[in-house]
Order: C-alpha cells, then sequence, then structure tokens
C-alpha cells in the first residue's frame, strides 16, 4: 500500500539521485552555469535551515543569521589571506568562529522572546556588520577579502581543490547533506523532541523539568554552527569574504526563504531557497524588480499556507494517499461476491 | 510529628497594589489529601505559582520536605519532584498524546542526547504505554494534544503528572470543564494517586472537594480563613460568609440555594 511516508521515501532518494548525477545531466540539458547554481542554492539552503531550526523547532525568530554566516565567512578569509592556514584550519576557524559568537550573542539573545529575541538579533548582527565595514584593515570592508583557495587535500600526485568545479560541486553536496542529516537526527532525538515542547508551550516545558534558557541557548548555538558552515562554504565558493552579506537584509531573505518553504519541516528551507534562487536567477536578467515576484509569492504563501510550500504537499499527500485507501477499499468491497 | 511535605513561612506576594498572598503559614502534613479552597482572587492559584516557581515571592519562604526551595527556577523545582497541573489546560498541542508524555518522562530524568533517535527507547515506551492505559487515552495516542476535547486535555495533563513519578502533585481545578462523566474517572484516579503521592489540590466543585480530601484550608484575600476537616470546615460560619456573601445579601443566597 502505499503510504505518505513510502512516496516522501521514494522522492528524497530521486532528489538526492539527481543532485549526484546533476553536474552531468544539468550540462547536458541546460548549461554548466546551473550546477553552479545548484551549488550555491544548497549553501543558502543550510543557511535557511539555520533560520528554520530556531523559528520551526523552538519558536525563536532570528533576523540575524547573516551574522554568523559572516562570521564563518570572515574566518575561512581571514585565515587564509591574513593567517595563512590551509583549508581544514581555515574552514575550522570560520565555523569555530561562528559557534563562539552564537554563544556569546545567545547569551544575551535566548534570554528573550517572540518581538524582543527579533529585535535583539538584529542588533548585535547591525553592530558587527558596522563594526566589519569599519574595521578595514582586518575585513576589508565593504570591498571584502579576495584569496586564493589552498588545495582541500594532497596525497601524493591527487590533489583535490575547489578549482575543479566537479570536486568544489561534490564537496558542497557531501557537507550540506552531512549538515542536513545532523539536523534530521537532533530533530528526531530526545533533545529536538524537548525543542519542539518548549516552542509549543514553553511555561508547561518549564514545569515539567526543562531548563528552558539551556535549551534554547544550545539551540541557538547549533543554528549558529549551521549559519556558520553556510557561510564557510559561501566564502569557498566565491574566493572571498565581504562585509556586506553580514547585513540584515541577508537574514531577512533567509527568514522569507524558511517561511515560504515551510518552517518546522526539514526540507522546507531547501524548497524555498531553490524556488526564488531560480527565480532570481531566471527574471534578475530581464527584469530588476524581481524583488515584488518574491514578495507578493512570499504574502500569498503566508496567508494561504501558513505552514510553507512542504507543509502545504505534506497536507496534500496525506489526503491524497487517505482518498486512495478509501477509494481501494470501496473497489474490495464491490468486487466481494 | 514528620516533616511536612510542603510548609510556607510569611510568604507573601503583592501585585502593585494587590497583596495576592499575604504573609501565608500553612503547613501541608504528608500523606493526607489537602485541599484549598476559597473564592475567585483568593490567591490559590498565586500560591501554586510561588511554589512551583513561576512567580518570585515578595518576601517569606517554601519548604519542600524541610528543604528551602524559595527562588529555585520552574525546572528546578521541577526536578525535585513537585509537579503540577495548570488551571487554563496546559498541553504540547502540536506533539502527539504519546510524545507528550514521552517528552515530559525525558524532561526529568535523563539527560537529552542529541543524536539517538527519540522513537528507540524502550524503557520509555513501556511507561507511556502504560500511563496512556491509566489515563484511558490509548485510541488517542497518535493524535494531535491541539485536536483533543477539553476533559480529555486534562485527563493528559494528569498523565503527564504521572509519568513524571512526582512525589508531590499541585492540580490547579483539575476537573474544570469536565463532563461529569470525566470528574467522576479524574476523581476516581486523584484517590488512587493518594495512596502513593502527596497531592494538593485546588478545587471549586465542592461536591469533590468533600468527597477526596482529608483536610481543606480556606484562603480568601490572601490569606488562610480556616483549615480544617472538612467536617469543621463545612460547619464553619465564616467560611460561608466567604462563599455565599452575609445574609443581608438575600438574593445571593437565593441564587445559590437555586444553582
Amino acid at each position: 500500500m502505499i503510504t505518505p511516508h513510502i512516496i516522501s521515501r521514494a522522492m528524497l532518494i530521486a532528489f538526492v539521485a539527481f543532485l549526484i548525477a546533476a553536474p552531468w545531466l544539468i550540462p547536458a540539458i541546460l548549461n554548466g552555469f546551473w550546477v553552479s547554481v545548484i551549488a550555491e542554492i544548497m549553501i543558502w539552503s543550510l543557511f535557511a535551515a539555520s533560520v528554520n531550526l530556531l523559528f520551526g523547532y523552538v519558536g525563536l525568530l532570528s533576523f540575524g543569521q547573516a551574522l554568523y554566516f559572516g562570521f564563518g565567512m570572515y574566518g575561512v578569509a581571514i585565515g587564509i589571506a591574513t593567517l595563512g592556514l590551509s583549508f581544514w584550519p581555515a574552514f575550522g576557524l570560520g565555523v569555530f568562529a561562528a559557534v563562539a559568537i552564537a554563544l556569546l550573542s545567545g547569551i544575551f539573545a535566548v534570554r528573550l522572546t517572540w518581538h524582543y529575541f527579533a529585535i535583539i538579533t538584529v542588533v548585535f548582527s547591525l553592530i558587527f556588520y558596522f563594526l566589519a565595514v569599519s574595521v578595514k584593515p582586518l575585513t576589508g570592508g565593504d570591498d571584502g577579502i579576495n584569496f586564493t583557495l589552498p588545495p582541500v587535500f594532497s596525497i601524493g600526485d591527487v590533489t583535490g581543490s575547489f578549482s575543479d568545479a566537479n570536486f568544489q560541486y561534490f564537496f558542497i553536496l557531501a557537507t550540506v547533506s552531512l549538515c542536513f542529516f545532523l539536523m534530521h537526527r537532533v530533530i528526531q532525538s530526545p533533545l529536538g523532541k524537548a525543542l519542539v515542547a518548549i516552542r509549543d508551550n514553553d511555561v508547561r516545558a518549564a514545569l515539567i523539568g526543562l531548563n528552558v534558557y539551556q535549551l534554547r541557548l544550545i539551540a541557538f548555538v547549533m543554528a549558529g554552527f549551521l549559519a556558520g558552515v553556510s557561510g564557510a562554504l559561501f566564502a569557498f565558493f566565491g574566493r572571498y569574504a565581504s562585509a556586506s552579506y553580514m547585513f540584515y537584509h541577508v537574514s531577512g531573505e533567509a527568514v522569507v526563504w524558511a517561511i515560504v518553504g515551510g518552517v518546522g519541516t526539514l526540507f522546507g528551507p531547501i524548497v524555498g531557497t531553490t524556488l526564488f534562487i531560480v527565480i532570481r536567477e531566471l527574471v534578475s536578467t530581464h527584469w530588476e524588480h524581481h524583488a515584488l515576484i518574491v514578495g507578493v509569492m512570499a504574502i500569498l504563501v503566508v496567508i494561504l499556507a501558513p505552514k510553507g510550500l512542504v507543509g502545504l504537499w505534506n497536507e496534500g499527500l496525506v489526503r491524497w494517499c487517505a482518498r486512495a485507501e478509501a477509494t481501494s477499499a470501496r473497489t474490495d468491497l464491490q468486487t466481494e461476491p | 510529628m514528620s516533616e511536612p511535605v510542603l510548609r510556607t513561612e510569611n510568604l507573601t506576594k503583592r501585585f502593585g497594589g494587590l497583596i495576592a498572598v499575604n504573609n501565608l503559614n500553612l503547613s501541608i502534613p504528608s500523606g493526607r489529601l489537602h485541599a484549598i479552597i476559597g473564592p475567585n482572587g483568593a490567591g490559590k492559584t498565586t500560591f501554586f505559582n510561588l511554589v512551583s516557581g513561576l512567580l518570585a515571592a515578595d518576601s517569606g519562604r517554601v519548604f519542600f520536605k524541610g528543604r528551602d526551595i524559595t527562588g529555585l527556577k520552574p525546572h528546578e523545582v521541577s526536578r525535585l519532584g513537585i509537579k503540577r497541573t495548570m488551571q487554563i489546560k496546559s498541553v504540547f498541542p502540536q506533539l502527539t498524546v504519546a510524545e507528550n508524555l514521552w517528552v515530559t518522562r525525558h524532561a526529568t530524568n535523563q539527560t537529552l542526547h542529541p543524536f539517538r533517535s527519540a522513537a528507540r527507547d524502550p524503557e520509555t515506551r513501556e511507561r507511556v504505554e502504560l500511563t496512556l492505559e491509566q489515563i484511558g487515552l490509548r485510541a488517542l495516542a497518535h493524535r494531535s494534544a491541539g485536536t483533543l476535547s477539553y476533559g480529555d486535555i486534562a485527563l493528559l495533563e494528569m498523565g503527564m503528572a504521572l509519568i513524571s513519578d512526582p512525589q508531590l502533585l499541585l492540580l490547579d481545578e483539575p476537573t474544570c470543564g469536565m463532563s461529569p462523566a470525566e470528574t467522576e474517572r479524574a476523581v476516581e484516579k486523584i484517590k488512587q494517586l493518594t495512596r502513593k503521592i502527596d497531592i494538593v489540590i485546588i478545587e471549586h466543585d465542592m461536591s469533590v472537594v468533600f468527597e477526596i480530601a482529608e483536610d481543606i484550608t480556606v484562603m480568601t484575600q490572601g490569606e488562610i480563613l480556616a483549615s480544617g476537616s472538612p467536617d469543621e470546615i463545612s460547619g464553619d460560619e465564616r467560611v460561608r460568609e466567604a462563599y455565599l456573601g452575609r445574609p443581608e445579601d438575600e438574593d445571593y443566597v437565593e441564587e445559590v440555594a437555586h444553582a
């Protein structure tokens, strides 16, 4: 019998197969440019996932995730360009910087909830944005830092480097997949259930013995980790870091992507990010006001499908399967003698 | 005499000019079901909030089995074994009934593992099954708690209190909003529980109170008006006055008499 679970599983397998085949499939159908768009979508999906982890699973709406994205970026860029680190230490530095600043700002931010939380996250990201713009010797300000990528590894004659487009693609795919897998595990774990409990009813959560503040902080740091990894990947991908990616506008975009795709679902951010980046790539060459389309769609989804596109899809799937089952049950009855 | 399970010393809570709980000295002995009654605004729920850490007292102390728990955070109080239900029923609406119980069980006695699957935990699963049986919600185990009827939510709340193995249970109007049949079921449950757990109950339904309570404390305006056995309380003139008004409020007395 076909259940929503089986269909979802099949779609996941097809989706992963498509991503693995894309570097060969896409140039054959469209052109190679779209492979790098997919790589970029994966990175931004991970960024949107960090918004989703906070908003969808703990109920904290952050408009400041770009701060951790930016720290991931700058960790990598400063690590390579200024400190002369090789690939992995620079990657580590980027993620560490993002997690550290998430912990530091989280200690203050998660004391608050709702709009107060949203405001303080914006304030934090603005403070560091202006700092990054003004400390030009370290950050390059608005111009940013350009750097030459060291190889990811080199064993004997074999060298893996981002200069190989396919290597770059699969490195990003593997890292993003790993992060999504970890997030999936966390959501299904006792910790994840506790986070959802806090999202649903924080007073009750405290009364059953959950340390609400501590758990929110853990989630905040985890979200900082996801944003940091995506920022570090984006630095490798673009070979540069810039303060403009720390602006709250970037955070806001991720919020829209996550909400339209569906917060509280693992794949919502991927769907939302894909949709909007594809629209941007298709429309922006012809029409500079592509943000209008984004705005209209965001409003429509929020009003018509509050659980986002993935939520809409899931509901439809459950209903369809229930109807299919009812129909087959009726046919069974009729065929009986 | 053994240590009382719950004791307060000069406990006071003000909201602006209003004194919700005024210099309360209450001692609740272990092993007896204690009911707190009183008209609306008497400070009963505020008292529960002070004990469970949702509110901070302005002055005074709270002792749980001789241990000073004044000023502890709600989760710290909860982990000592003091569990409560809320007057306005309060569960996790988007989790299923089973998940509500599940997360409650885990909140108290285990560190929250970040990566192990929540579904694979035979000890907790068995306990959830048992509790579903006890509260009679097995058939609804996989329904979202937010879609339950009010009475079922009340039962679920009771289940959540049970599954955490409390030492002291604070029930805030557990039968409020229940149908007569549900009330009967809940009363039965509370009677069973009281043999194992210390229970303090706030209740407006006098038939429930006089059926289950062994001791009754009457509060008005944040103070203890009277305290004693159900017989003593039902015969107390001041309690009648607090509840039914003075004799000159003829209309009100008549209204109540006809209700």
